[in-house]
């Protein structure tokens, strides 16, 4: 076993918080808060050996590649960092994940994707939010369509979306948006969550967890 | 929390104890929130670091996560103490099959209908390159249905001998299913070995009493070294045959798993693999008809019936797609993307087309179309029955398309193999892009080498390519 491992134990980066405490306010058990640890140190320690999860190391996780910018992943970094000092933390990591465990409130799911599309914060998501993102993924995708066509689909999804017609969709809008197209919010689950101890399986030997614990 | 209580990590609740070992203990549980039943393989941590096992009963979980078939107890996940380990498993209820033979030995018919489901679980294991390396009877379970379920598959470190009580049993730790380069302790190979256990289970069945049998150790080491065996009697020639080229002492030459399964004694009957729904823990049975239309039409009741070729994407859905949301990313799953999508700016028109030239090229059945949405089925057996697929195609304006190519039953491999040297070069013409693609593939694993110092006790945490 690496010296790394075993000597971090007693002192945690900041943001470490204890897995009992996270397994109660999350969907999580110890055990797989103690896996999550396992990913987590893995993550933070890829570029920055920080224990700390920085932008460009979100980045390389998901798309192999540290430089490659992308509107939704600069949301998600954006919601993860709780306190919003520019790094993602271990409680926040699994507290922010535990929004997409398979077991977790469909309420809490809507709502998450409900703040990442509200771009600016404003509690509603404009008109100009929605196309800006469909043009961000258009460019990713290398589609160019007309801005006719964009403007066609953005009117057409507002107008099924926008009930009251003011022009932008609040969260009960959304709710109700969501409700009958459930396979928008899919991107909010990652079933891959279910088998997080046997994915890292590592923390079986290192935890301090006591029996009485369990 | 208290023992009294006996709830585990605030969701199993333990309930009786249903075997025990010189490393663990087994209990049946249940899942308080589902309800549903599992088994809880408690082991001591104390004694497994003794023997120093720890590693390789690290690498056999992250092993065993890449196991799902119907003819295997699945491993649905660990939790650990400072003192103990514990093993999440699929409960299964029938007790072992070898209580079965106990009685006498069964009728051939039986007796292949088990060795089949034996085969395909071990074939399925051997695909992913796992080996059991200790099939015997206590590891042969049956559940309610009488259908077969191999358990301990992988987890060969906390291999033991359970039973002593009977001679089908492997007595007092007697290897009388062991292969014999096993016993001569050689390098061996394990796939080759689980075959030679294959065959001495098959005529346990068959037979009622073992093929090498003495009362002196050393004797029955000999046998086994020789295959010097008799057949019974009533062993029909083509089994025979069989045994014989699976009980052959030489690992060169014994038959290997696609021969057996080419045999005539074996195909006899042979009956299509239990369909399993949940083997990618889906969170929406696929295969319900309706689901579909329910998502996109907003209509839980009719089925897509317009006249459109397929459904529209609204902006949210658009945008939905994007990489930048797909989280796997973060846990390198990228190897086993459930779906795949690309963009086409061909109509709608051509696009189908293209399905349906592929699907005759390929000799995949159209099993079902309904607005958009094509089921297709395999026409080969695989490992885990026919492959299904599902193709659907979305509308994103008239000129441009989404299509997503999803596995909806049969084995992944099988599947990704078919995606990548077949479907793939074949869609090309009418692939604009494949969502979430670089331009240049980088090979996976290979950049995060580059730019990221290797640190001990992490690495070997990477799950193995499923290759």
């Amino acid at each position: 076993m690496g010296c790394y491992c075993s000597t971090s134990k007693k002192t945690e980066a900041q943001g470490y918080e204890e897995p009992t405490i996270l397994s109660s306010e999350t969907p999580f058990t110890v055990s797989e808060v103690e896996a999550l640890h396992e990913l987590y140190k893995k993550l933070s320690n890829s570029i920055v050996e920080d224990g700390l999860i920085h932008k460009e190391e979100f980045q390389l996780a998901l798309f192999r590649n540290k430089n490659k910018k992308n509107l939704f992943a600069d949301r998600i970094f954006d919601l993860f960092d709780l306190k919003r000092n520019g790094v993602i933390e271990f409680g926040e990591f699994v507290r922010s994940l535990g929004v997409f465990h398979p077991n977790a409130a469909l309420e809490d799911k809507i709502t998450f994707a409900f703040r990442l599309y509200d771009l600016r914060q404003t509690g509603f998501i404009e008109r100009e939010e929605l196309k800006e993102m469909v043009l961000a993924l258009l460019h990713e995708s290398d589609l160019e369509l007309s801005d006719d066509m964009i403007e066609t689909i953005v009117d057409k999804t507002f107008s099924d979306a926008d009930i009251n017609g003011d022009g932008r969709i609040d969260q009960d809008e959304w709710k109700a948006f969501v409700s009958k197209h459930p396979s928008l919010i899919k991107n909010m689950t990652l079933p891959y969550l279910k088998d997080i101890t046997l994915a890292f399986p590592s923390f079986v030997i290192r935890t301090d967890i006591e029996e009485s614990e369990m | 929390m208290e023992q009294k209580g006996g709830v585990l990590m605030q969701r199993y609740e333990l309930g009786r104890l249903l075997g025990q070992g010189t490393f663990a203990k087994v209990y049946h549980a249940r899942n308080i929130i589902t309800g549903m039943s599992v088994a809880i393989k408690i082991i001591d941590k104390e004694k497994i670091l003794k023997v120093g096992m720890i590693d390789q009963i690290k690498r056999e979980i992250s092993v065993m996560r890449l196991i799902r078939h119907p003819h295997v107890v699945e491993l649905y996940e660990v939790m650990a103490s400072k003192t103990k380990i514990y093993f999440v498993m699929e409960y299964v209820k029938g007790g072992e099959l070898f209580n079965k033979v106990s009685k006498g030995k069964l009728k051939q018919d039986d007796a292949r209908r088990y060795f089949q489901q034996l085969i395909s679980a071990v074939d399925y294991c051997h695909s992913r390159g796992v080996c059991h390396r200790d099939l015997k009877p206590e590891n042969l379970l049956l559940d309610e249905n009488g259908n077969l379920k191999v358990t301990d598959f992988g987890l060969s470190a906390l291999a033991e001998t359970k039973h002593q009580d009977g001679l089908l049993h492997t007595t007092c730790g007697t290897p009388a299913y062991v292969a014999p380069e096993v016993i001569n302790r050689r390098g061996y190979d394990g796939a080759k070995a689980d075959i030679w256990s294959c065959g001495v289970i098959l005529y346990v069945l068959l037979a009622g009493f073992l093929p090498f049998r003495d009362s002196n150790l050393m004797e029955m080491y000999r046998k086994i070294g020789r295959g010097e065996f008799k057949f019974p009697n009533w062993f029909a020639p083509d089994v025979r045959r069989l045994l014989s080229k699976i009980l052959d002492p030489n690992p060169k030459t014994r038959i290997s798993m696609a021969k057996i399964m080419e045999s005539s004694w074996f195909k006899k009957g042979l009956e299509k693999p239990t369909i399993t729904q949940n083997e990618d823990e889906e969170l929406a049975p696929l295969d319900a008809d309706g689901v579909f239309g329910a998502c996109e039409n907003g209509d839980p009741i009719e089925p897509a019936k317009n006249s459109k070729p397929c459904n529209n994407l609204n902006a949210f859905d658009i945008i939905s797609y994007s990489s930048g949301f797909d989280l796997s990313g973060l846990f390198e799953e990228t190897d086993r993307k459930k779906e795949e999508r690309f963009t086409s700016d061909k109509p709608a028109s051509i696009i189908i087309s293209k399905l349906e030239e592929i699907c005759r090229r390929l000799r995949l059945k159209v099993k079902k179309k309904d607005g958009g949405l094509f089921k297709l089925e395999g026409s080969k057996e695989g490992r885990k029955g026919p492959l299904g697929i599902d193709a659907e195609i979305f509308e994103i304006t008239p000129v441009f398309h989404l299509v997503e190519l999803k596995k909806s039953s049969g084995d992944t491999l099988e599947y990704q193999k078919l995606l990548k040297q077949e479907v793939r070069p074949a869609l090309k013409d009418i692939v604009w892009n494949w969502q979430g693609e670089q331009p240049q593939p980088l090979q996976h694993g290979v950049v995060q080498k580059e730019e990221q110092p290797s640190y001990p006790g992490i690495s070997e945490v990477v799950p193995q390519s499923t290759a």
